[in-house]
């Protein structure tokens, strides 16, 4: 079997039992709730059908709680190796060092698609629970789920690399909340493209719902993949070099 | 149990937690500043302390929970991960008492917050040349509302914190509790009260209403504001006694 495969199922398996899938139910979930009890309490105002609810579901969501989610997600994939000497059982496993994060990001990678899933399917149940016409969803809505689980994928590697080194669980994810934060900042300024975290909010339109242009897509894709790589290659030097602490 | 407090802090030492507050702290206030500025340079006549103290509550609700959950996860879990809780309990000091320690020291952190909260607006004042004199009863109240809401706050996540190792639960609550501090204010007035987040606004010395095409910066009496922040400490306490009750009895 290959070594990446066999640390992708050695990763699940320590997910078993972890109830994470509460953590990743929760946020959509009371996220598309007030969304749409806004969007239902305020439908004189807010009269673009889908694409309001969108801002209404999506504004918090994946302004704030999605990168925090991102954030504790990456932080639990660590958490055991960061307890008693797990770390260097994991360094000591006979797999090649960058399968280890590949692994973990992979595993993350798979974590927010099932968030982005379940988010996508409470904005169509909301939606027509408030009286939308499914026949008229937004054609834009597969581009913003996927662009948005792009940037997460960014996000995550950015995390990760965070929280295999930081040993606390709670101060990856205060730096990731604070990052969020910058983010907004970055897209106020029209900077969104240099940040990681402003690429959620660009890639899911939930400041502005209005399709992409086509090389702004392009863009955002690139931009992504850049990140990626540049957080994993970093990540990944790391593990290489430096020495764990168990 | 003031030398249990200072055990408790004396272990965060090298820990940051010190730095991860005032960074959250500081992302806060220059959210609010940034808010404040672009206001006063589009309505000089703004340039006040009432929305400076209405627009840092509201920012609270958001802020507050997350910092709170944090700080609370980082003092619980690092028995939870160096495997230290025996070691702890062969001390003879009472579970109790450690429980209280911890909850002291937390509270502790977050009032130094709170006062650095306070000092940085008093500074934003000065330099952007409010005329009236700083509002020390204003100011007082914010810091007394923010820190009744902090010590209910604190009362739960630490019974979430002791009580289960998984500290993504503690966090997730946290998160969930500044997305209903930061919208508490669109709840129907009924169910608002329900909610211990919803209390960093609500609790806010300075409320805000539209006149017309206006907002205006009304601040509220302090009779009314007092029954509830007795209300959110008994809330605060009862939480804080069901949590303790709970993990002295649990199997380390």
């Amino acid at each position: 079997m290959f070594p990446l495969k066999r640390v992708v199922a050695a990763e699940w398996l320590k997910l078993r039992h972890s109830h994470l899938w509460i953590v990743l139910l929760a946020l959509p979930i009371v996220s598309v709730l007030m969304g749409c009890g806004n969007f239902y309490m305020n439908q004189g105002v807010l009269q673009n059908g889908w694409y309001s609810l969108w801002s209404q579901v999506g504004l918090f969501y994946g302004e704030f709680f999605f990168p925090t989610l991102i954030a504790i997600c990456c932080a639990y994939l660590c958490r055991l190796e960061h307890s008693g000497k797990n770390w260097n059982m994991m360094m000591t496993a006979p797999v090649p060092v960058a399968s280890i994060f590949w692994a973990k990001l992979l595993t993350a990678g798979m974590l927010t698609a099932f968030v982005q899933l379940v988010f996508a399917l409470l904005y169509i149940i909301g939606g027509t629970m408030t009286g939308l016409s499914i026949f008229e969803l937004p054609e834009e809505l597969f581009g913003w789920l996927l662009r948005g689980w792009l940037a997460a994928v960014t996000i995550s590697s950015f995390q990760l690399a965070l929280s295999m080194r930081i040993r606390s669980f709670a101060v990856p994810v205060g730096i990731g909340l604070g990052a969020t934060f910058l983010g907004l900042g970055m897209y106020v300024a029209k900077a969104g493209l240099f940040f990681p975290h402003s690429l959620l909010t660009i890639g899911m339109g939930v400041l502005s719902p209005e399709s992409l242009p086509v090389q702004q897509q392009l863009t955002v894709v690139v931009v992504n993949l850049l990140y990626t790589a540049a957080f994993s290659a970093a990540a990944i030097y790391r593990l290489r070099t430096a020495d764990v602490s168990a | 149990m003031i030398r249990s407090i200072w055990l408790e802090c004396y272990k965060l030492r090298r820990r940051y937690v010190g730095m991860t507050v005032l960074l959250m702290i500081g992302v806060e206030m220059g959210w609010a500043f940034m808010a404040s500025s672009m206001s006063i340079a589009r309505n000089p006549d703004q340039a006040s302390w009432e929305p400076l103290i209405a627009m840092t509550a509201s920012l609270n609700g958001l802020f507050a929970p997350i910092l709170a959950a944090i700080c609370v996860s980082r003092i619980c879990d690092m028995e939870h991960k160096g495997n230290t809780w025996k070691l702890l309990l062969s001390m003879s000091v009472k579970r109790e008492r450690l429980y209280a320690a911890k909850y002291g020291c937390v509270a502790l952190i977050l009032l130094l917050a709170c006062l650095v909260q306070v000092l940085v607006m008093i500074g934003f004042g000065k330099v952007n040349g409010f005329e009236e004199s700083v509002p020390i009863m204003l100011l007082g109240r914010l810091l007394a509302g923010t820190m009744a809401a902090h010590l209910a706050v604190i009362a739960l996540q630490q019974w979430l914190s002791m009580a289960l190792h998984n500290q993504a639960f503690a966090l997730c609550l946290g998160m969930l509790g500044g997305f209903i501090g930061m919208a508490a204010d669109l709840f129907p007035s009924a169910i608002r009260p329900l909610f211990i987040w919803s209390y960093y606004s609500g609790l806010s010395p300075v409320a805000q209403s539209y006149a017309g095409n206006q907002l205006e910066f009304i601040a509220r009496d302090l009779g009314t504001e007092l029954p509830m922040i007795g209300l959110l400490l008994f809330i605060g306490l009862l939480i804080y006694g069901a949590g303790r009750w709970h993990v002295s009895r649990q199997e380390v």
